[in-house]
């Protein structure tokens, strides 16, 4: 039965053997895609290209099609695969703050990884102001974690908010992230006519 | 943007792919904020002890565990040799900051700086970043992730200009 480790059939160090191995897979993904260069990713936010959009597209629809297809053979316990539980309030605020950061920096944690390991400055420049920042944050926690723990829906995927099984929650995810590949490429396309930065 | 990378398309074939596997091997998608966030922790509980009574860190460091030995700690590690591998072969090793050109180098790494630490809050407050939250709750069909997403990528797009001179010309 599937997951491994969360059912029991793996040792812990064994599954961080795994994840070692996982990340190093991340890693070289994230780089032959070119995303360990922040002028790679920067351009997203002005629809120069979607290469960023369509790999996460290509990405979400591929993973979650796989788990579809375990689930329904009954191979993975889908209770058992961790999702993180939803805080609304602060998801959206959390969202609102790393969306500046990001357009600020050109990064985000995963690339800045990459980024640093080929050698790019402002990757860990960008690192170290994440340390700083993980700093700050934990020193003024006291001062806003009602905030921080409030809103909490559990473990809520979109067949819970629709109604439905996980198959329901499967097709809303399509749903989406077709809608939002086509918004992209209207943005692009208007982009395009214009010749220049909307 | 030259194409002598993988098209995003069958690079997110990939992705998705080793996420699936993540998922069925530990039971969780790749993350990497959370790494960022337990360096802190142990560097700050290494320098005062007292730090393990933290209201927001005490959960990484009760009774006395290392903050590092987790397992996206340890994936982030991996994350950091796969890259380095990758551009190894591909010659794409090669230090240097990404800005548009003419850009002044200090304040390029001045926003990078504050970016990130504006990501790092982002990220505590949203319980994981593009990868572990963004990512892995979509391929999952969370809502929360959406709601994630939506807000980072609506914010990027709004204020995008005022960052233009950054970023002129870069594609």
């Amino acid at each position: 039965m599937l997951p491994l480790f969360t059912t029991g059939a793996i040792t812990s160090n064994l599954n961080l053997l795994y994840g070692l191995l996982i990340g190093i897979a991340f890693g070289f993904i994230v780089e032959r895609a070119g995303f360990a260069r922040a002028i790679h990713i920067a351009p997203t936010f002005f629809f120069r290209n979607l290469r960023v959009p369509q790999m996460m597209i290509s990405a979400i629809i591929t993973s979650g099609t796989w788990m579809i297809i375990a689930v329904y053979f009954g191979w993975v316990d889908f209770p058992h695969v961790f999702i993180p539980t939803v805080y609304v309030w602060p998801y959206l605020v959390g969202g609102l703050i790393f969306g500046v950061g990001m357009i600020m920096s050109g990064w985000c944690p995963g690339t800045a990884v990459v980024g640093a390991a080929v050698g790019r400055l402002d990757a860990v420049v960008f690192g170290l102001g994440m340390l700083v920042g993980m700093f700050v944050y934990f020193i003024n926690f006291h001062s806003f974690i009602d905030f921080a723990n409030g809103s909490n829906i559990g473990r809520f995927t979109l067949n819970r908010l629709i109604g439905g099984n996980i198959y329901v929650g499967y097709l809303a995810t399509l749903a989406i992230v077709i809608g939002l590949g086509i918004f992209m490429n209207t943005m692009k396309s208007i982009r395009d006519k214009k010749g220049e930065d909307i | 943007m030259k194409n002598k990378y993988w098209n995003p398309f069958v690079g997110g074939f990939f992705l998705g792919t080793a996420l699936f596997i993540s998922f069925i091997v530990a039971g969780q998608g790749m993350g990497a904020s959370g790494a960022f966030a337990r360096i802190t922790a142990e560097l700050t509980y290494l320098y005062d002890s007292a730090f393990s009574s933290n209201a927001y860190a005490s959960h990484y460091l009760h009774n006395g565990a290392n903050a590092l030995a987790n397992w996206t700690a340890v994936e982030v590690l991996g994350i950091f040799l796969g890259g380095y591998i990758s551009a190894a072969f591909a010659g794409r090793i090669k230090g240097g900051i990404d800005k548009a050109e003419g850009y002044s180098t200090y304040k390029r790494l001045f926003w990078a700086f504050l970016g990130g630490m504006l990501i790092a809050a982002g990220t505590r407050l949203a319980r994981g970043c593009t990868s572990g939250q963004a990512l892995d709750g979509a391929a999952t069909f969370s809502t929360g992730s959406w709601i994630f997403m939506l807000a980072i990528f609506g914010t990027g797009f709004l204020i995008a200009p005022l960052f233009k001179n950054q970023w002129k010309n870069v594609n």
